[in-house]
């Protein structure tokens, strides 16, 4: 089995005159849940339809459980469960008639696993799917997508529409659908702290570029927040990577990637938690906005 | 995948049974009223060459009694496109909300989804259209055995035309809804744009479908050949001179009833170019090629389109 769920190199996309993902390389090793993060505009839809073969590169390649999703499409479609965003179904199909939709279309299709999950939530099979609730409606698509037994499931923002009672509930599934069998999952969403819950690794994706990924736990650890007396960041910037500095008249904040553990010990030391990692990649500084570090300081 | 593409266009496709039941509704009970008319008043034994003038009289009042119905009968021409149009829907709602997304990633291509859906629609517009030819046809068995079938009305909705008629709305409907993606207007426009063509159609096109034929004949009675002819145009010439032209079958009857009648000129000339009553089959064919070439065209471009730019 391959130990990248899906690799990427120098992937791009390019509508009109506009790239909406560029020079994407990045993979997701197989068995991880990974959490697609990044400001609305950024390219994770794009780079979720390239991965699921909705769409063909422009540049670069990106090769999906060892395979091309667009040359290789109907091999790769059975091995892979898809919710598009805002969930799309037929809205006058009934519950039942949307699962025989999946079990026709569906070779390896579960028939068993979605009547009993329909039935775990309780949605009566003779409702049309446009009458059910947003919460319910996301559940019935994943059934869609679970019930296809995928070795790959791809979310595009499947929590964002949903209140946050139906959010945990839709999570709480898909991590009982990974504890069930050998899945690895991709779920994008601009609501990191609904994901930290979720997933082990991370994905950036900020203005089409990748900008940062790995596993969470390590990104954890590699980040601090660095509080001190007022100065420049180009001390600590020799040594560290800085994300992004922030001052007040008397002190200066700085968020951090560690290169080693040797601070200053001017610096106060303090952990971060995911979100303001993001936040912090995404530009956004609590005290007024900063410019996004070059490249090369991330890299 | 076919039962799911059916169910996605099951809707459109009770609708237009419905447009065919009130069709139906309007034209079986005045057909059969018609059809005993017709019988009742012997018209059958009118019909041979040189009728008496009691048949003339018989048969200008059966016409003008069912003039009307005829008339509105004439607009059914209009029912292939709403049709055609209708039975685009289910592939453009398909793109508007997005739902191909959940199609595309199940485990077909969207090759044969599109094709599929596409092709379903085709056959529905085809039996649809059928259907209504055989009504339409059946309803107007009386009139066609007076007048012919060359008469823009009865041409368009008897014969063959009618299928090709539909498939080029249909065509029309899915291009322009694959490229815009909305289906109330993808729909209206469609629809416009049927109108627009089938004008043109019955004015220029088919005109020029077959080679028209010319007539001269000196006063007196119009040639039989003429009476079930569609006439292009015509002109009287009197000693040389030019005296009447025209287009249109009303214009040449017109005129010539004027100018036969006794005491007229007797030099009137007149000439018209025609196509002869023998064509229909020979003009329904081509014509129905044409549209059907077009609307095909239209759809291997909607679904090219949907697979090449849709994601």
């Amino acid at each position: 089995m391959e130990n990248a769920a899906v690799r990427c190199e120098g992937l791009g996309k390019q509508y009109g005159s506009t790239w909406a993902l560029s020079d994407c390389t990045l993979e997701i090793p197989a068995g991880s849940i990974t959490a697609l993060v990044g400001p609305n505009g950024a390219g994770k839809t794009t780079l979720l339809h390239l991965v699921i073969g909705l769409m063909r590169p422009t540049k670069g390649s990106v090769a999906v459980l060892g395979q091309s999703p667009s040359a290789k499409a109907a091999e790769l479609l059975p091995r892979l469960g898809f919710v598009a965003q805002d969930h799309p179904l037929y809205r006058n199909l009934t519950v039942t008639e949307t699962l025989e939709l999946g079990r026709r279309l569906n070779p390896g299709w579960d028939a068993a696993y979605a009547r009993e999950r329909v039935a775990r939530l309780g949605l009566d099979g003779r409702r049309k799917v446009g009458k059910l609730s947003g919460g319910q409606q996301a559940q019935v698509a994943l059934t869609l997508a679970l019930a296809k037994r995928p070795q790959l499931l791809v979310l595009d923002e499947p929590v964002a529409s949903l209140d946050p009672l139906a959010r945990r509930e839709f999570l709480n599934a898909v991590l009982e659908a990974v504890a069930e069998g050998d899945v690895t999952v991709i779920l994008s969403s601009h609501i990191v702290s609904e994901l930290e819950r979720v997933c082990d690794h991370m994905v950036a994706l900020i203005q089409s570029h990748t900008r940062l990924a790995g596993p969470i736990d390590e990104i954890l650890a590699s980040h601090r927040v660095l509080i001190g007396p007022r100065t420049g960041a180009t001390g600590v910037a020799r040594v560290h990577d800085v994300i992004r500095e922030s001052h007040t008249e008397r002190q200066t904040t700085l968020l951090v990637r560690a290169n080693g553990h040797v601070y200053d010990t001017c610096w106060q030391q303090h952990e971060v938690d995911l979100e303001e990692v993001v936040l912090a990649y995404m530009g956004y500084a609590p005290g007024g906005a900063m410019p996004l570090p070059e490249p090369e300081a991330v890299a | 995948m076919t039962w799911l593409a059916w169910r996605l266009q099951r809707t459109e496709t009770l609708v237009a049974a419905g447009i065919l039941a009130l069709t139906a509704a309007l034209l079986v009970p005045t057909g059969i009223s018609m059809s005993e008319a017709f019988h009742h008043d012997g018209l059958g034994s009118c019909l041979a060459p040189n009728p008496g003038l009691s048949c003339v009289q018989k048969i200008g009042a059966f016409q003008s009694h069912y003039q009307a119905l005829n008339f509105v009968t004439n607009w059914f021409t209009l029912v292939p496109g709403v049709l055609g149009v209708l039975l685009a829907a289910p592939f453009i709602l398909d793109l508007e909300h997005r739902t191909y997304r959940l199609v595309w990633t199940q485990s077909i291509t969207r090759r044969r989804w599109v094709a599929v859906k596409l092709a379903l629609a085709g056959f529905a517009a085809v039996g649809a259209s059928a259907v209504l030819i055989a009504l339409i046809t059946w309803w107007r068995t009386p009139l066609t055995d007076i007048g012919g079938r060359l008469d823009t009305g009865t041409y368009d909705t008897t014969g063959t035309v009618a299928i090709g008629y539909a498939l080029f709305a249909l065509g029309l409907a899915a291009a322009i809804g694959a490229v815009w993606r909305r289906s109330a207007v993808s729909l209206t426009l469609a629809f416009v744009g049927y109108f627009a063509v089938r004008i043109v159609d019955d004015y220029w096109l088919r005109n020029q479908l077959a080679s028209p034929l010319h007539a001269t004949w000196r006063g007196g009675r119009l040639p039989d050949y003429l009476e079930k002819a569609n006439i292009l145009s015509q002109s009287i010439t009197v000693n040389g001179r030019v005296v009447d032209r025209g287009s249109g079958t009303g214009g040449v009857l017109g005129a010539h009833a004027q100018l036969a009648a006794p005491g007229s000129d007797r030099n009137a000339v007149f000439h018209a170019v025609y196509q002869p009553a023998s064509y229909f089959w020979t003009l329904q064919i081509r014509e129905t090629l044409l549209f059907t070439a077009v609307g095909a065209a239209c759809l291997v471009f909607a679904a090219v389109w949907t697979q090449r730019r849709v994601a």
